[in-house]
This record gives C-alpha cells, sequence and structure tokens, in this order.
C-alpha cells in the first residue's frame, strides 16, 4: 500500500511536470506577439503544497476525501500583464481559445478590504497537450490559469511567502502590514493603469 | 492506494454490462404555459427492446463522435444538466430521471416533434457509464397476416433509431469531481448548414458545447495547414494547399466539422491529408469537433498575390512574401518597381486568360 504523497509524487513527476512544460509553451505559442505580457509560466504543484492543500480542514472535517482527483491546480499556470485593462484583453483571449469550468474574478469581499486579486480560470487541458496512452486514473482534466497584472504577482508571490512560512503565524499587526502593501498595489495598478489610457488615447483636458 | 505504472497504460477498454434502462415520453413543450406530463417507465434487462438498446450502450464511445462539455453557469463550477445527470446517476431513480426528461421536454419544439428519451447506466469496477438517448416518433403502416388475409394500420407513433436524427450523449468516469464535465454526443444532423439541432441537444438540453472552442479548432487545423506549406517539398502538396486556401477563404462558419472532414470536404489527396495530420500533436486532436471560424483560419493561412501592370502576377505566402520577393524603385518614375526573385523551378502552369 502506498501512500497519497508517494502516489502524488509519481504522479508529479511523470504526468505534472512534463504536462506544464508543455502548457506553457502552448500559451507562449499563443500570446506570441500579444502585447504588455510580461511572463508566462506553468508548473506542476509541488508535493508539499499538494500535501498541504490535501489535509486542509473544513469545520473540522477533511475538505478533500479525493484530493488526487478533486485538486484541481495540480497543474497552475500565470500570465502577468502590465496593465489592470491588459488582464481583461488576455481574459478574452482565454475565453476564446480554452473551454473553462471556471472564471472567477477574484476580489476581497468588502470595499474596505485590501488583499488577493486577479482573474482565475479552471481550464480544460487542450487535447492535443494530452497524452493518449494515459489512463483514465492518471489523466489531468483541468488545469488552474492565474491572469495577474505585475503588481498583483509581486504581492501575492511575497503574501504566499510569508503566509506560509510552516514556523510563524502572522500578528494582528503584521497583517495590517500585509494589507497595507496591498492597498498600496492596488492604487499603483490604477495608477498605472490611468496612465497607460491617457498617454495611449490623450489627455481629458 | 495503488501506484501508478511507470509507464502510461492503455485506457480500459473493459465492457460495462448495463445495468438500469429508464425511458420517458417527451413532448413538445419550449415555451408551453402548461406541459405535458411525463410518463415515464423502467425497461426490463431482457426482451427485445433491451436487445436492441444494448448496442447503442455498448457502441456509444464510437457513435459519439463529438467531444462535448457542459458549460460553466456564470463563471461558477455548475451547471444544471451536469447536476440532474449525477444526482440521477447516484440513485438510479425513475423519480430523477425525470427531472432530465422535464429538461428535455422544456427545450423541445414542434419541430422537433415528439421523442423517446432513453437513460441507460451501468457500472464496472467504480467506472460508471451513462447513455443518453432520444429517438424520434415516426409514423409508419403495421401489416398482419391472420390465415390467407391481410389486414393494414396506419401507427403514428413508432420510435426508431433514425439515421437522420437520432441524437446521443456519453459520459463515464470515476470521480463526479474531476469527470463528467466532458462527454461524446452524437448529433447526425449537426453537419447541416445550420445548426439548429445542435444547439437544440447540445447547447440546450445538454448546457453544453464543443470540447474545442472554434477558434482553437480552426487555429489548430490553419497552423497545422501553414507549417505542411511552408515546410513541404512536395510541389503537389503546396499546389492543393493553395487550391484549398482558395476556396476556403469564401467559407461561411460552420459548426461540427474536424480537420479530417474539412480536408475531405475540399478533396484533398490522401497524401497532401497525411502531411497535414502529421503536424498534429496528436492523432485525436486531427478528428476532433469544433466550429470552423473563418477570420481565424485566414490568420495563418494566407496568399499574397501581387498583379504588375506588364501582366506579372507574383504570388508568395503573405507572411514571407517581402523575403521571397525585393522589390526596388525603378528610377524616379512614380509607382515603377523592379520585383526580383531566386530559386529552382518546381512548377509551371499554363491558364487561359481572357482575350
Amino acid at each position: 500500500m502506498t501512500t497519497l504523497e508517494e502516489v502524488f509524487a509519481h504522479r508529479r513527476d511523470h504526468v505534472l511536470v512534463p504536462l506544464a512544460e508543455r502548457i506553457e509553451d502552448y500559451l507562449k505559442e499563443l500570446f506570441t506577439g500579444f502585447l504588455r505580457i510580461d511572463r508566462i509560466s506553468a508548473r506542476a504543484k509541488s508535493v508539499d503544497r499538494f500535501m498541504g492543500k490535501a489535509k486542509k480542514l473544513d469545520n473540522g472535517k477533511a475538505k478533500y476525501d479525493d484530493p488526487l482527483n478533486q485538486i484541481q491546480d495540480q497543474v497552475g499556470a500565470r500570465i502577468v500583464t502590465f496593465y489592470v485593462s491588459d488582464v481583461e484583453r488576455v481574459r478574452a483571449e482565454i475565453e476564446k481559445y480554452f473551454k473553462y469550468i471556471e472564471s472567477q474574478k477574484i476580489v476581497p469581499e468588502s470595499a474596505s478590504e485590501f488583499g488577493y486579486e486577479g482573474r482565475h480560470f479552471i481550464l480544460f487541458v487542450p487535447t492535443e497537450l494530452l497524452d493518449d496512452a494515459l489512463s483514465g486514473d492518471e489523466s489531468v482534466e483541468f488545469f488552474e490559469l492565474q491572469i495577474k497584472t505585475l503588481f498583483q504577482h509581486a504581492w501575492s508571490e511575497a503574501e504566499h511567502d510569508l503566509g506560509y512560512k510552516p514556523s510563524t503565524k502572522l500578528t494582528h499587526d503584521q497583517k495590517r502590514r500585509l494589507a497595507f502593501t496591498a492597498a498600496q498595489a492596488w492604487g499603483a495598478d490604477q495608477i498605472f493603469d490611468e496612465m497607460f489610457t491617457q498617454t495611449t488615447q490623450g489627455t481629458p483636458e | 492506494m495503488p501506484l501508478p505504472s511507470q509507464k502510461p497504460t492503455a485506457v480500459s477498454a473493459a465492457k460495462i454490462e448495463i445495468d438500469t434502462i429508464h425511458s420517458f415520453l417527451i413532448h413538445p413543450g419550449k415555451g408551453a404555459e402548461s406541459p405535458h406530463d411525463i410518463n415515464g417507465a423502467a425497461v426490463p434487462k431482457s426482451g427485445k427492446l433491451f436487445t436492441m438498446l444494448q448496442p447503442i450502450f455498448d457502441g456509444a464511445a464510437e457513435d459519439c463522435q463529438h467531444n462535448i462539455a457542459f458549460n460553466a453557469q456564470n463563471g461558477q463550477q455548475k451547471n444544471e444538466c451536469r447536476d440532474a445527470l449525477i444526482t440521477y446517476i447516484k440513485n438510479r431513480d425513475i423519480n430523477q430521471g425525470r427531472e432530465i426528461a422535464k429538461r428535455l421536454q422544456a427545450v423541445t419544439t414542434h419541430r422537433s416533434g415528439l421523442g423517446l428519451l432513453f437513460l441507460i447506466t451501468g457500472e464496472d469496477k467504480g467506472e460508471i457509464k451513462i447513455v443518453v438517448s432520444r429517438f424520434p416518433a415516426d409514423s409508419g403502416v403495421l401489416a398482419e397476416e391472420k390465415g390467407k388475409g391481410l389486414t393494414v394500420e396506419f401507427l403514428e407513433r413508432i420510435f426508431m433509431k433514425s439515421a437522420k436524427s437520432y441524437k446521443a450523449a456519453l459520459y463515464s468516469g470515476k470521480s463526479f469531481s474531476k469527470d463528467f464535465w466532458r462527454g461524446q454526443a452524437a448529433d447526425k444532423q449537426v453537419n447541416s448548414a445550420e445548426s439548429v439541432i445542435a444547439d437544440y441537444w447540445i447547447r440546450e438540453f445538454l448546457m453544453s458545447d464543443f470540447l474545442t472552442p472554434g477558434e482553437a479548432g480552426t487555429r489548430r487545423f490553419a497552423i497545422a495547414v501553414r507549417e505542411t506549406m511552408n515546410r513541404s517539398t512536395e510541389p503537389e502538396v503546396k499546389q492543393d494547399i493553395v487550391a484549398m486556401q482558395a476556396l476556403m477563404g469564401k467559407m461561411p462558419a460552420q459548426a461540427g466539422v474536424s480537420a479530417k472532414k474539412l480536408l475531405d470536404q475540399f478533396h484533398v489527396p490522401e497524401e497532401t491529408q497525411e502531411q497535414i495530420k502529421d503536424r498534429f500533436r496528436g492523432a485525436k486532436s486531427f478528428e476532433e469537433t469544433f466550429t470552423f471560424v473563418p477570420n481565424e483560419f485566414a490568420k495563418f493561412v494566407h496568399m499574397r498575390t501581387t498583379e504588375l501592370d506588364n501582366g506579372a502576377l507574383l504570388t508568395a505566402p503573405t507572411e514571407r512574401f517581402d523575403q521571397v520577393f525585393t522589390r526596388e524603385p525603378v528610377g524616379t518614375a512614380p509607382g515603377l518597381f523592379r520585383f526580383s526573385t531566386q530559386g529552382r523551378i518546381i512548377d509551371q502552369r499554363f491558364r487561359k486568360v481572357k482575350p
């Protein structure tokens, strides 16, 4: 009997890592010549992060009873754009070329909150990227795609690194500081997008 | 928990036996204020009807050629038809099946007419398979011999697996989280110029669409054609593609096509088809259904022709035209250019021109 961790590690090496490479190449090819894209990347979820998510509790009960099939971001891709309006342009392109089962604009719940933002998709893996030789149990049906601005990307990377340190739990003051940086990133995005619009469409009198 | 094999294994082709069949009579009910009651029945697992339905269940993977997937509703991982299907699969109860039948009735027009819906389910080692199929009503004549006599009777409600309007959908899998989002559909009229039938069965009833969006399928096909054009060393292949491109330039959007069907439709020779097929990343995607989008095709496959007033016609793929032909102004005369190119002659053709 092998453990969930061993099964995922095997799947990661033999299925997810090669698939992530194919997805990254596919996205890069699709967005060749598309303006104001900073980077496109795709990666297989690490074993540690998968196990961390698989063990999550929801109201005291395990959130996932079949994590290998329920966790949909085993392959995650990200497209980073310069400006907020570029996120919408990329979104429209993605919805034209991919079949999705989820398309969500992630924003904080209340107007006075600042935090994680971005556009998230759960997309079907395009048919030509699937490995026909894999059995149904091993195959991957979906991957997650995030579209973020440079500031959203920078903030979420740092927040993820700080917030997921196993040895420390952020204090109330540290959480407020983190929210402050999110507000700054949000403000920077608004100003850059306004300036971009003004410089390309003319400044109002 | 079993560890997947080191080498990928082929998809299991184990035969799944039928364990439940429910049937419902569907009256047209689209826009109806008081829809007809839906009567249903369980079909026994023996007898002539079962014998007729079994090949439909067993052969659904081959019969249902179009890859489809449920649409997300409001961007959420939710689809009412999928929910109804999963609830039915979990219970295999006639009342849950009636909920699916109600959905079909609500989108059935008088043009589609009366139909008989079958829900056929089987399960083996955790793998669940369901086939949803609709037989249209037809009319016919029953002739019965009695001794030396013959009686004939007109029958109105005969349900047949008609080659012209039979519809089916197949879903299978083990996980309600991962599986049962994609499926396969058969719609014998989907290739008609109007896609009304596809809309009725796939979009309205199943709340689905082709798994590969039109732009993606067209792009994949166009890139394969362009790559073949650019890399093939055989002049006949290039000629075939130029001819096909000229015809496809005038083609409207068309639902339910595949790369294979398009090439057949334009009578592209086998050798050229093989070279185009080789440019696809997977054999399955060569035969996968999508909606052809003319503008998307034109982005990748287009030839530029420049005609000069001396009778010359210069033609090359648009993206390479300026590399193939060098253009330089001649003297100071406005609009006068000298074009030059070099290469080996691989073909010459003579055409009639109007005097």
